[in-house]
């Protein structure tokens, strides 16, 4: 059994959550304008980042939680000071800010920005100074979709080391680019429809997709090769990958347009737990009667939050059950290997003791 | 206090000093004395552990959980989580298995099949379908067979019982009063059968009151109660008015269905027969 604190703090649809580095504190913007600042442990919240004049779609923290970075559909981005909430900094777009995130050393944040009323939908990476509020207010580079708009950019995600960028797009493609030049490294096609997350794995190397094709699959940063696939029976809009045990967690459900017309149990508003591994679905978290619109893990592995389109945050401790879950192998593979131990330890003494006899001799 | 001043009386009222005492294994023994509600003089033994705990927090952390409230929660003034924005959810089962979608299917499966077979009251005489015996869909098909049968079985009825006189092979659909099933004893009757077999007495519209000591008393008066149960719900362990008695004799189960059927046991008039084997119901 698990009991989830339920964070009532949005009015409308969450469309992100997010957990800084040390998972102490929650993040969580919607379309409702705001952004929300909880504490992880307790579900307190501490306060909200008000200033935007529309849908935020996404949200950031850096390293050490100085900095919070938001996209917005208001065509702006802002940064903001974590303790305070006190916007220092506004970025102005020609389009809606879909997504943003910092990259790993917190010196630079790429925006996507989304294809709509002529415009191009672009990645935007700007330097961040963290010694004055002040910004520059051009991209340091641009990377522009050139393929139309039924390949816009919809999510990005850094790689590791900060050197590239890989990108999903509304066409189920996945492209990797280089951070220095802009130029694209790689281009697959990942999914049959729109990709709607990005998620890395902790250390950037790996990453998990997404997508509105009701799959989600683990690909290799280095040349986008495909690891592992996980399918599932309603569309996705999240997925992630948990540290600690290798378990992804997806979310989706039927899109929140028909939602009104069927029963909620049609609707697998569920978050779907997989083995990274195995790849079968272990388990399901039911809670939420809408859509999950994003799903975020804590960076300790102890905790997740999903955010719905119902407008709760639901925030779950994992029971210990889920850390002493194991695949029969796995538990053969460990019992095997407790045996093999236990043989040559028992070998070491007989060897000794015969070392032993011998020398009394 | 003034130890002389007051009347012996008072020295009822006074209360001794609390009393601390250490213990040689670290521990400490508080005995204190209070009144309780009712003005009695009660002794409190209380034995204290005291048990440092050193927790050791990332200092980053531990900084931020000093942050200043700010935005829409600038005024809150609530320590900790306030309820208007942070609740506890309802408890959610949450299972790890390798078969998870297996389990899951099944589960439903079954649960679905409880449904069917509540919702199913009607019960069709044809087909034994869920619907009303007139509506059917293979009432021509089935229900010919049945009447045919039914007829068979009169006219064998009437053939043994009465030598065969008076009726001819299907002739009519009409069965005279002395043959019709339940007659006396033309026909072996059906449930006559069971009777034989079952000693068994199902009792129903039991007051919910009704517990199974009492039911015991009432019963055996009849014979010897071999078994007897209440059925009830599961959840809330609610009587739900039906019981089943299993006497010891035939002839007790019927002495006890004839003394009891339509007698009044704490305010309601029971029903008492034999009770069918579980295929018949």
């Amino acid at each position: 059994m698990i009991r989830p604190i339920l964070l009532k703090g949005h009015e409308r649809p969450l469309t992100q959550v997010k957990f800084n580095v040390d998972g102490d504190i929650l993040f969580s913007v919607s379309k409702d304008q705001e952004a929300s600042v909880w504490y992880s442990s307790n579900g307190e919240r501490i306060g909200t980042l008000n200033g935007h004049k529309g849908t935020i779609w996404s949200i950031d923290v850096d390293q050490n939680t100085d900095y919070v970075i938001t996209a917005s559909a208001d065509f702006t981005g802002k940064l903001w000071k974590a303790q305070t909430g006190e916007c220092i900094y506004t970025w102005n777009f020609e389009a809606p800010a879909k997504r943003v995130e910092f990259n790993p050393e917190s010196k630079k944040a790429l925006f996507v920005t989304d294809e709509v009323m002529g415009q191009i939908g672009t990645i935007k990476i700007f330097p961040i100074d963290h010694l004055k509020d002040e910004q520059a207010s051009t991209a340091e580079l641009e990377i522009k979709n050139d393929k139309g708009v039924s390949a816009r950019f919809t999510v990005a995600a850094w790689g590791y080391g900060g050197t590239t960028i890989v990108a999903g797009h509304a066409n189920g493609e996945i492209t990797k680019w280089d951070v220095k030049t802009g130029a694209c490294l790689g281009r697959v096609k990942a999914h049959e429809m729109q990709v709607t997350d990005i998620q890395m794995a902790q250390d950037k190397t790996y990453f998990i997709t997404s997508s509105k094709d009701k799959s989600a699959k683990l690909f290799d940063v280095d040349n986008l090769r495909l690891l592992k696939t996980y399918t599932s029976d309603a569309p996705l809009n999240t997925a992630c990958i948990t540290p600690v045990k290798d378990f992804v967690i997806l979310g989706g459900g039927q899109d929140a347009r028909d939602v009104t017309t069927t029963a909620a149990a049609e609707g697998k508003f569920e978050a779907k737990i997989h083995h990274k591994i195995f790849q079968d679905e272990i388990g399901r978290v039911k809670g939420h009667f809408g859509p999950l619109n994003y799903i975020a893990v804590h960076p300790q592995g102890t905790a997740y939050a999903s955010g719905g389109e119902d407008g709760y945050i639901r925030l779950h401790h994992f029971p210990k059950s889920y850390f002493d879950f194991q695949y029969d192998v796995e538990k053969t593979a460990k019992a095997a290997k407790q045996q093999e131990l236990e043989r040559q330890k028992q070998e070491e003494e007989g060897a000794d003791e015969q070392a032993a006899v011998s020398a009394s001799a | 206090m003034t130890p002389m001043s007051g009347s012996w009386a008072d020295a009822e009222n006074d209360i001794p000093p609390t009393e601390v005492i250490e213990n040689p294994d670290g521990t400490k023994t508080v005995i204190s004395y209070k009144f309780d509600d009712k003005h009695r003089k009660v002794k409190v033994t209380q034995k204290i552990k005291t048990v440092k705990v050193t927790e050791t927090v990332n200092p980053a952390i531990a900084e931020r959980k000093k942050w200043t409230r700010f935005g829409d929660e600038k005024d809150n003034k609530i320590v900790g989580p306030d309820t208007r924005t942070t609740q506890f959810g309802e408890e959610i089962k949450f299972h790890l298995s390798a078969s998870s979608k297996k389990d899951e299917e099944e589960e439903k499966k079954s649960k679905a099949k409880e449904s069917t077979t509540k919702v199913q009251t009607l019960k069709c005489r044809t087909c034994g379908g869920n619907h009303f015996t007139s509506k059917c869909p293979f009432k021509d098909t089935l229900g010919v067979d049945l009447k045919k049968q039914e007829e068979e079985k009169m006219n064998m009825a009437a053939a043994t019982g009465r030598g065969g006189m008076g009726r001819g092979a299907g002739a009519s659909s009409y069965v005279p009063p002395h043959l019709r099933r339940g007659a006396n004893g033309e026909l072996p009757k059906a449930s006559e059968a069971q009777k034989e077999v079952t000693t068994t007495v199902r009792v129903t519209n039991l007051n919910t009151m009704l517990s199974e000591d009492l039911l015991r008393e009432i019963f055996s008066r009849f014979g010897y109660v071999q078994r007897l149960t209440i059925l009830r719900n599961r959840e809330t362990g609610e009587s739900r008015g039906i019981a089943f008695v299993e006497m010891d004799t035939v002839e007790h189960a019927k002495s006890a269905i004839e003394k009891l059927n339509g007698r009044g046991i704490m305010n309601l008039i029971i029903n008492a027969d034999f009770a069918k084997p579980r295929g018949e119901r």
